[in-house]
């Protein structure tokens, strides 16, 4: 009884592959570019760079680690992001100053988290089409608000979010980072400690079950989706901040980073595992490699099938995980 | 048994996230080394950023850039950003080519505002960084090259005033609101034409939209409101192209002196065929040319302009196979190649 059992050792070493899996790829990308990439790659200053161009991936990560614990997925947060970068321009064009214009942002993105939840809720639809769907209709909102163009906006303190400048940044690094490092510590005691994240675990691992023992799970998805989009909407915010425009075209196809990020931190697009931090390293993982190939000088092609590569071979590994845990 | 399974599964598991990585070591490595061999004996290099790089247009401009980058022995490194007009994507873009720390940067911006405080932070770290193609709303420039579209805008009511003899009705259909180049472009045709007192412009406040789709419906509504005119203008490409689709269903390409902005294959054709009788061309080799050249000067200490004109020009039918022309047609991409 006391001693550990095989399968007790097993799931340790599952553990640590999902825990050190990220950090794993994170070293070779970093590695890989340190020997191939100009000097310059492995520089503070890069450090800082890549950390401000991870924050929109990486606050956007934050919640999509819970909609895809819970078994879910949303394709929508890319459009969300532009939806909320264009709601927070137009609440600066207004003069309501940056505060308001951010909640305004914020907002903008928790309603698309409460469509999404109340279709895939109310209407027992996969969250994979309610989530295409509104990937377009965001999108066209957005472009709706911004009257088809970019939305000019005075971007007061909400551009120094974004800047990693000697006067507006803290200790060495854009407030942006800090606030994505704040909300990821928050998420992940959301996640471990709290009813919330058992519950999301419970409904990511076996719906019916949790369902028996009295999860809430209808009003726990709408939460969740909600939680999603407020997370996007917040990187729409700081998307804002760092393009000074509302722009109804940006972070088109980011919803793939996101996942991706979550993805090649550890979690399993079957629901029921899914680290924050797992998915803050992949985001930074993601961004590195973007970085690298832009130092390097590398033809945007190959970037792109990089990525594509990347994406698929996390969800490869997804699927060995899933298939290993089944056996086990 | 069984105990061995899943252990082995994910031990290869584990490796399969570097798989795709490993798989792409001799690509990357492969780019690397081109570029190391070019820059051998410490070129100066200077990062060149389109709005992207699918388009026929910015191949021209890479042709020019590579081009004055051989006659200076400097090297140019082409990046645009990865998602084809995405201002975030070339934000971050610009923010790499600070961190190689290359010696100058050519920057195209998506947009005026988006990409300032990038080209601020390229600045403030030594890097000088010349505009082009369009406008930045940003001082601290060295120098904006890119084409006068005032001018290109004289030239053509220049051009239509002399084919018309100085004498007629002609009819301008706009691009689209809040556009500035080719608001600049009504501008300078209007300022010509108002030259010649002989000349009235019956109608200059419709707007063909984006689309050649918009084009060709705005262009049918202005031909059916105005039976007779002797000239017409419009400032870009798909205006122009769709008032040529509309002269020709209405069989009316003879018997109105037409000229476009910008060219395309269909253009082209109809411009040889003499149902378009003008184009006014510009220049995206000498754009990049130019460009690359007023970085490379300011970096070796020399005065440059703060406003490089790149050219353009008025191709009449007759003139089309011009070897000067057709240089403009279709640039010679083959330095590109090499």
């Amino acid at each position: 009884m006391t001693s550990p059992s095989p399968s007790a050792r097993r799931t340790r070493l599952q553990q640590s592959l999902d825990t050190f899996g990220p950090f794993i790829g994170l070293a070779i990308v970093v590695i890989l570019f340190s020997i191939i990439a100009p000097s310059g790659f492995l520089s503070l200053y890069n450090a800082k760079t890549v950390a401000t161009q991870t924050v929109i991936v990486g606050l956007s990560a934050i919640g999509m680690v819970f909609v895809i614990r819970s078994g879910g997925i949303d394709l929508s947060v890319g459009s969300t992001i532009a939806l909320a970068s264009v709601a927070t321009a137009l609440g600066m064009r207004a003069g309501y100053g940056e505060i308001p214009s951010a909640l305004i942002g914020v907002s903008a993105g928790a309603l698309v988290g409460l469509v999404n939840g109340g279709l895939i809720t109310r209407l027992s639809l996969p969250p994979f089409i309610v989530t295409l769907g509104t990937l377009g209709a965001a999108r066209g909102v957005a472009k709706w608000l911004g009257d088809e163009q970019k939305v000019d906006a005075p971007s007061g303190w909400l551009q120094d979010a974004m800047s990693k400048s000697a006067d507006t940044s803290v200790l060495g690094l854009a407030p942006g980072v800090w606030l994505m490092i704040a909300c990821a510590g928050a998420a992940a005691i959301l996640l471990r400690v709290t009813v919330f994240g058992t519950w999301t675990t419970a409904i990511g691992s076996n719906e019916p079950t949790a369902r028996l023992c009295g999860v809430p799970v209808a009003r726990m998805k709408l939460a969740i989706y909600v939680l999603c989009g407020a997370a996007a909407g917040l990187a729409g915010v700081l998307q804002f901040g760092r393009l000074t425009v509302g722009d109804p075209t940006t972070a088109m196809g980011k919803e793939l980073d996101v996942i991706a990020a979550v993805v090649i931190g550890g979690a399993s697009l079957s629901g029921g595992t899914g680290t924050i931090l797992g998915a803050m390293i992949g985001a930074f993982l993601m961004a590195t490699l973007a970085n690298g190939c832009n130092l390097t000088g590398i033809p945007n092609y190959v970037q792109e099938i990089l990525i594509g590569a990347i994406i698929v071979g996390a969800v490869a590994l997804d699927g060995w995980r899933a298939r290993a845990r089944a056996a086990a | 048994m069984s105990t061995s399974t899943p252990a082995r599964a994910l031990r290869k598991a584990s490796t399969l996230l570097t798989l795709p990585l490993l798989a792409t070591l001799p690509v990357l490595l492969g780019a690397c080394g081109n570029e190391s061999e070019a820059g051998a004996e410490k070129a100066l290099q200077i990062a060149v950023i389109p709005k992207g790089t699918t388009h026929e247009y910015w191949k021209a401009v890479h042709a020019g850039a590579e081009g004055a980058a051989q006659e200076l022995g400097v090297q140019v490194v082409w990046k645009g950003p990865i998602k084809e007009d995405d201002r975030a994507a070339q934000v971050q873009v610009v923010e790499d080519f600070v961190v190689r720390g290359v010696d100058g940067i050519v920057l195209m911006p998506l947009d005026k505002v988006a990409l300032a405080p990038p080209a601020a932070e390229a600045h403030g770290r030594g890097i000088p960084v010349v505009i082009a193609d369009s406008d930045l709303d940003w001082k601290d420039r060295v120098s904006f090259v890119a084409t006068d579209n005032h001018h290109g805008g004289e030239l053509a009511g220049e051009a239509l005033a002399e084919m018309l003899g100085g004498d007629g009705r002609v009819i301008l259909l706009r691009y689209l609101e809040g556009s500035a180049s080719t608001a600049e472009r009504e501008q300078g045709f209007l300022d010509a034409i108002a030259k010649h007192d002989g000349i009235e412009v019956i109608s200059a406040n419709q707007y063909a939209g984006a689309s050649t789709e918009s084009a060709y419906k705005a262009s049918e509504d202005l031909l059916q409101s105005f039976p007779s005119f002797d000239g017409i203008f419009c400032p870009n490409e798909s205006a122009a192209f769709g008032m040529l689709r509309a002269l020709q269903d209405s069989g009316r390409t003879k018997t109105a002196k037409f000229i476009g902005f910008d060219a395309s294959e269909k253009l082209v054709a109809a411009l040889r065929e003499g149902e378009v009788d003008a184009l006014v061309l510009q220049d995206p080799v000498r754009m990049g040319d130019l460009a690359v050249r007023a970085c490379v000067d300011r970096i070796r200490g020399k005065a440059v302009e703060p406003r490089i004109d790149t050219g353009v020009v008025v191709v009449k039918s007759s003139e089309i196979d011009k070897p000067e022309v057709q240089a403009l047609l279709s640039p010679d991409l083959s330095i590109l190649n090499r």
